[in-house]
């Protein structure tokens, strides 16, 4: 399991289980986290064939600022229904009245263990959009006669998705650039964090010319010039910009590039960590070979000499 | 092992084995009290000269004799942050274990990463050759694990962003 799944395993597996069609209905209250602390909660509040699907998004307001209503409605648009109490948005399935192939249903599945990704991915389609336009727009000029609204780009979206950590989405006529501000907990995460993005620096260069620009800095970059409540200074901040290039926003690989970039993150961090176990391991293996060998040290015991029951002992004959 | 490792670690087995010949002597001190003279420094005419063994400005062995005990103290090399980490995660790791490793100091000696304290009663439960045989291997063996979890964290972090890219190619 290198890369991470962008859809949610559990809500995935647990409406296969309720679609198919020998299972009886039964009452389900179950909350389930993701990653980014975003919060589901799946319920039969009614009837148990009626299944609620809520999601909580610490920066939901923002997602909604950037068009996420849109996109919700487009993926769910007959399953939505108000918002349940404590949650910002809410699907409901009737197992009465679910489509009749299988292939569509696989399809809702699908849609709906989705919905954290469909959620965040608002401010993607619409920076991808504005790059459309933009792009338009400036074919109309040459370099030196634009003016100047099109050659900044237009404005930078910001998602405050955790607490201390933000994607930033900026859109310019030939290119989006996607910024991530990470923290990393401690030093060796620090360490750890910039031998990993060495590499991911690095990979365009060497193997993957394809792939998006990838830069690392830990003061904020230019691009977020004005930009409240940003850290910067100390290393415990990290900033990762990927650049995104017209080659990746064609629109028969928008969907998966929104899916991969929004992994990027807890991918980073997964890798880190699992790291560091690895690491923990071996130097446990490690140590029990140095104690082995200072095990060597000690002389063995002399062999004490033997008795029977009834208390009388072995001689070896001289 | 490379060129300038071979002398370096038979001036610390010599070093080493000169320094070992250590005898029961009750502290001077204070009565009915035994302690290793080179940690309590009561009577400085027990605490033999300290000697350094270096490689190079990152390497060095310190060893500071006594009539009863030895503070044997390395300093690992460390070329970078990585190594400098990783050093510090694996020496915090072995002195966690130190009772485990009897000989082994729970703290360093300043400016050292990792100190050994060997007594009388170590060389005389213990095979003294043997112990400056683990010793000697210790520092073989340390340098060799972290040049690996080096190469293994750099080999990881290259897979892991090639693999993280190549969906967008």
């Amino acid at each position: 399991m290198l890369l991470l799944d962008y859809q949610n395993v559990l809500i995935e597996s647990l409406l296969k289980d309720r679609f198919s069609p020998d299972s009886t209905p039964s009452s389900i209250d179950q909350v389930v986290s993701d990653f980014d602390n975003v919060t589901f909660h799946i319920s039969t509040p009614n009837s148990k064939t009626q299944i609620l699907i809520s999601i909580a998004v610490k920066c939901y307001p923002e997602l909604v600022k950037y068009g996420a209503d849109a996109v919700l409605q487009r993926e769910y648009g007959p399953y939505i229904v108000a918002p349940e109490q404590g949650y910002d948005f809410s699907v409901q399935v009737d197992l009465e009245n679910l489509p009749a192939e299988q292939e569509e249903k696989d399809d809702l599945i699908r849609r709906i263990s989705l919905l954290k990704r469909n959620a965040m991915a608002a401010p993607f389609e619409q920076a991808f959009d504005e790059y459309t336009s933009l792009a338009e727009q400036a074919s109309h000029y040459t370099s030196e006669t634009a003016p100047q609204g099109v050659r900044e780009g237009g404005e930078v979206r910001a998602i405050h998705y955790r607490d201390q950590e933000a994607i930033y989405v900026k859109a310019s006529h030939d290119r989006v650039t996607v910024i991530f501000s990470t923290v990393f907990s401690d030093e060796t995460d620090r360490i750890y964090g910039k031998v990993f993005l060495q590499e991911f620096v690095d990979a365009r260069r060497r193997a993957i010319q394809n792939a998006p620009q990838v830069l690392f800095r830990n003061d904020p970059p230019l691009e977020l010039q004005g930009i409240p409540g940003l850290q910067s200074g100390k290393d415990k901040i990290g900033y990762i910009t990927f650049v995104l290039f017209p080659r990746h926003l064609t629109p028969q690989r928008r969907y998966e590039v929104i899916s991969h970039i929004q992994t990027f993150r807890d991918y980073f961090h997964y890798h880190i960590k699992a790291s560091k176990a690895y690491i923990h391991s071996r130097m446990r293996k490690r140590t029990a070979d140095f104690l082995q060998i200072l095990r060597r040290a000690r002389p063995e015991a002399e062999e004490k000499e033997r008795k029977t029951a009834s208390g009388r002992t072995f001689r070896v004959q001289a | 092992m490379s060129q300038s490792l071979r002398p370096y670690l038979s001036a610390v087995r010599s070093t080493l084995t000169a320094a070992l010949s250590l005898s029961n002597f009750a502290s001077q001190a204070s009565e009915r009290h035994n302690v290793p003279e080179i940690e309590a420094k009561t009577s400085p005419e027990v605490v033999l000269n300290p000697l350094t063994v270096s490689r190079n400005q990152e390497e060095r062995v310190l060893v500071e004799p006594s009539v009863n005990s030895v503070r044997v103290s390395l300093r690992i090399k460390q070329a970078d942050e990585i190594e400098h980490i990783l050093v510090h995660k694996f020496t915090r790791f072995l002195t966690q274990r130190a009772e485990a490793f009897f000989i082994l100091r729970r703290k360093p000696v300043p400016g050292y990463d990792i100190s050994f304290l060997i007594t009388n009663f170590h060389t005389e439960e213990m095979l003294k050759h043997k112990l400056v045989d683990f010793i000697i291997q210790f520092m073989e063996e340390v340098d060799k694990e972290i040049s690996e979890m080096k190469l293994f964290l750099n080999a990881r972090a290259r897979f892991v962003a090639e693999s993280f890219l190549t969906p967008f190619d």
